[in-house]
């Protein structure tokens, strides 16, 4: 073979390869995060209306999502609050095992460890009446030392600070229910930090002595997950699973009233927001009258609220955090308002 | 001592001989077969279960396509992984719709590609995070969204024209030297082929310094920095041979020529490795293709003629074999670009770059061993070699001012 056939064979070998790897090659192209310079040679992007994908309802969670990627409704967790009914002899006694073994599936397909209260985050939801003698029983099923703190009036020796239950051990925490309102309750043994963040936080609720009128209600608990530890919540959530009412709204009747008990356990501030409506608001639960008509709601760390309202229109309500991080990342639902045939006229303010 | 008709003995031992041979080959393998069946069925007895799952994805490549974002992936961690969740980042976090093709779930070394339909901004930054079942997050961060480029007529024309102009048309005007260079005197030969050497030199580092670089992207398992080891050492080596091929071939008196084809050899392959980051950066956006970045690469690769045809300044042959040599020197920067936009992946970047490197340092030795052979040793270190690599690299460093980001 001559010089020049063994050159023309090279290049074509070459450009065969290319064209070859060309081929193949699409099933693997690489990226790279360097910095990018468009220029005159690249042509102009098309307008924005072009980049907006085909979506339905909100646009962020699909309103009809792929089925493979919702929670099953047994997974749910029940937002419908214990009614209130009378103690006998005046007391109430509950018992809270914790469990550090628990699993929840905080957003499909993702599963995190958890500690629990009873086996569920959060945990039950306690409820009695002012003026009641409540016991509370801890059984510490854990490796870990724990307490319960209940948020109320109550002696130092039942605060849950001070009173380490060691694993195995048990501990009776006893008081008397006061004041009325939302008394959220976590463990307090430390790091507090790490405990509540794993699970260990529930809602007490104390009803008022002449109790509040009765209504449909709900009980709703804002948290969050960091998954890995780098500081920033992954996932947050109505009642610690992301997303949950909006894979299965929660149905209400149109004209009926509702009353929410809304409570932030969370080290960031939250916005409760309720869509197409206004609620009357009850700081902490601990007024017999609302103190504000309004539609959103800072909760501060910690803090918590009674919202009632009633809803005049049919249709499907987003329910969020305003905080639109915290929604995006699980903290919404939906309230699905269902048509009555007579709306009864209810008195607005 | 005289050989033995064969007898029944001597046969009978020798076919022994052979089956010993065959048994003491195949006996470790089927050991080996052995124990690895009985780890499979029963373990291995050891406790080496780690205390929390290890996983890897790797991202490959972001498409950004109208209202849409796919994300190809791989596996790189001992174990399969599920991809549960995706949440996109602008500024912050946001769950997102997504669907995974083929499937969610990736065996080890498995591709998968994760399709979101988002409304991305052009100009803005994205975080795309993977969240697997096993809740560990895996993020890739794009710092400009821009459409990808799809392939088409014009897109592939304006690629290889790109090509043409980076690639060819420099070396053919390096070329056209060639009279200019055989008119100088006799002892600037020498200083021409040390110039050549700085030059290579230079192109030959530089080639080395982008293969690292994409050897850092390839996924851990395809072990990038091998690549480059195999690329390197097999090219040196393959060079080698051709050339020693090449002048049994020819039968030529001085090997100028031979010489002359090996340079365009290594640097057309050196090209192509060049024309795959051109192309690779064009098709993921990076690249500011403006009029200067073209100008910078043109004057630039000038040097590349000049390098290909110092060999045969003092050789005779048809002016046919210029023609060949720009050819095989240039043209292979065109598949480069077309191969680098179409399909880049650092793999074959690493590869043929570590290649390209070789190849260079095979030539770079030749060239030396041609002037200790035309001057002896001492002159290497004279002032006019001195001068001529200095020039070389200093030429290279100017003219890669424009080029280099």
């Amino acid at each position: 073979m001559s010089g020049r056939a063994i050159v023309a064979t090279v290049v074509l070998t070459l450009a065969l390869v290319a064209a070859g790897l060309a081929l193949l090659g699409t099933a693997n192209p690489v990226s790279a995060g360097r910095t990018v310079v468009l220029s005159e040679a690249v042509e102009a992007p098309a307008a924005h209306g072009h980049h907006l994908p085909p979506t339905k309802g909100s646009g962020l969670y699909q309103f009809e999502h792929p089925g493979r990627r919702q929670f099953d409704a047994g997974q749910v967790f029940n937002p419908v609050p214990p009614p209130p009914t009378p103690a006998p002899d005046g007391v109430r006694e509950f018992t809270l095992v914790i469990e550090e073994d628990g699993v929840l599936e905080v957003a499909p397909g993702v599963k995190v460890p958890v500690w629990t209260f009873n086996g569920t985050v959060p945990g039950p939801i306690l409820r009695a009446t002012e003026g009641d003698r409540v016991r509370v029983t801890l059984v510490n099923k854990g490796r870990l030392p724990h307490t319960i703190h209940f948020h109320g009036i109550h002696p130092a020796n039942m605060d849950g600070v001070f009173e380490l239950v060691a694993p195995g051990g048990s501990y009776t925490y006893e008081f008397i229910a006061a004041p009325y309102g939302i008394m959220p309750y976590h463990c307090h043994s430390m790091p507090t930090s790490q405990h509540m963040h794993n699970g260990l936080y529930g809602m007490m609720i104390i009803d008022p002595k002449e109790g509040r009128k009765p209504m449909k209600e709900l009980a709703m608990i804002m948290s969050a997950f960091d998954l890995d530890r780098d500081g920033e919540a992954d996932f947050y959530a109505w009642n610690a699973r992301a997303f949950q009412y909006a894979d299965h709204p929660i149905e209400l009747e149109q004209g009926e009233p509702v009353r929410m008990y809304v409570a932030n356990v969370f080290e960031e501030v939250m916005a409760p927001h309720l869509h197409g409506n206004m609620f009357h608001l009850y700081p902490t639960g601990t007024t017999l009258q609302p103190t504000e008509y309004t539609d959103v709601k800072t909760l501060g760390i910690a803090e918590r609220a009674i919202l009632e309202f009633q809803y005049d229109f049919p249709g499907y309500y987003m329910f969020q955090c305003h905080v639109s991080e915290h929604m995006e990342q699980g903290l919404m639902g939906w309230l699905h308002v269902k048509e009555r045939q007579h709306v009864a006229a209810q008195k607005r303010r | 001592m005289a050989s033995e008709p064969a007898t029944p003995n001597v046969v009978a031992e020798t076919r022994r001989g052979t089956t010993l041979v065959v048994a003491s080959a195949l006996l470790p393998l089927l050991l080996l077969g052995g124990i690895l069946y009985l780890f499979v069925r029963t373990g291995t007895g050891l406790n080496l279960a780690a205390p929390a799952p290890i996983e890897k994805i790797e991202f490959e490549r972001v498409e950004f396509l109208p209202g849409e974002i796919r994300a190809h992936v791989i596996n790189t961690g001992p174990d399969e992984v599920t991809i549960a969740q995706v949440q996109v980042g602008w500024l912050n976090r946001s769950a997102w719709d997504f669907t995974v093709e083929p499937g969610p779930t990736l065996p080890r070394l498995g591709r998968a590609t994760v399709v979101l339909p988002y409304p991305w901004v052009p100009g803005e930054p994205y975080e795309i995070a993977l969240i697997t079942a096993n809740t560990l997050i895996f993020t890739h961060d794009v710092e400009i969204a821009a459409e990808t480029p799809r392939a088409s007529a014009a897109m592939l024309g304006t690629l290889a024209l790109l090509g043409v102009y980076v690639g060819v048309i420099p070396v053919f005007l390096g070329i056209g030297w060639l009279p200019f260079l055989r008119a100088l005197p006799q002892r600037w030969y020498f200083f021409l082929l040390s110039l050549t050497v700085g030059l290579l030199v230079f192109l030959g580092v530089d080639a080395l310094h982008e293969a690292l670089e994409n050897a850092a992207r390839v996924p851990g398992p395809f072990q990038g920095v091998a690549l480059i080891l195999a690329g390197l050492s097999l090219s040196v080596l393959g060079l080698y041979a051709v050339s020693n091929w090449l002048k049994q071939r020819r039968k030529e008196a001085t090997g100028g020529l031979v010489l002359a084809y090996t340079v365009a050899l290594s640097i057309g392959l050196h090209n192509l490795g060049e024309g795959l980051a051109i192309g690779g950066a064009y098709a993921l956006g990076e690249v500011a293709m403006g009029t200067l970045l073209v100008l910078g690469f043109t004057v630039h690769n000038l040097t590349e003629g000049v390098a290909v045809v110092a060999p045969v300044v003092r050789s005779q042959f048809r002016w046919t074999h210029l023609v060949w040599l720009g050819l095989l020197a240039g043209a292979p920067t065109i598949a480069g670009t077309l191969l680098g936009a179409l399909a880049f992946n650092p793999l074959w970047a690493v590869l043929f770059l570590a290649i390209g490197a070789g190849a260079i340092l095979q030539v770079v030795i030749e060239i030396t061993r041609h002037q200790v052979r035309q001057a002896g040793a001492a002159a290497l270190v004279g002032g006019f070699s001195l001068a001529g690599f200095a020039l070389g690299l200093a030429v290279m460093y100017t003219t890669g001012l424009f080029v280099a980001v």
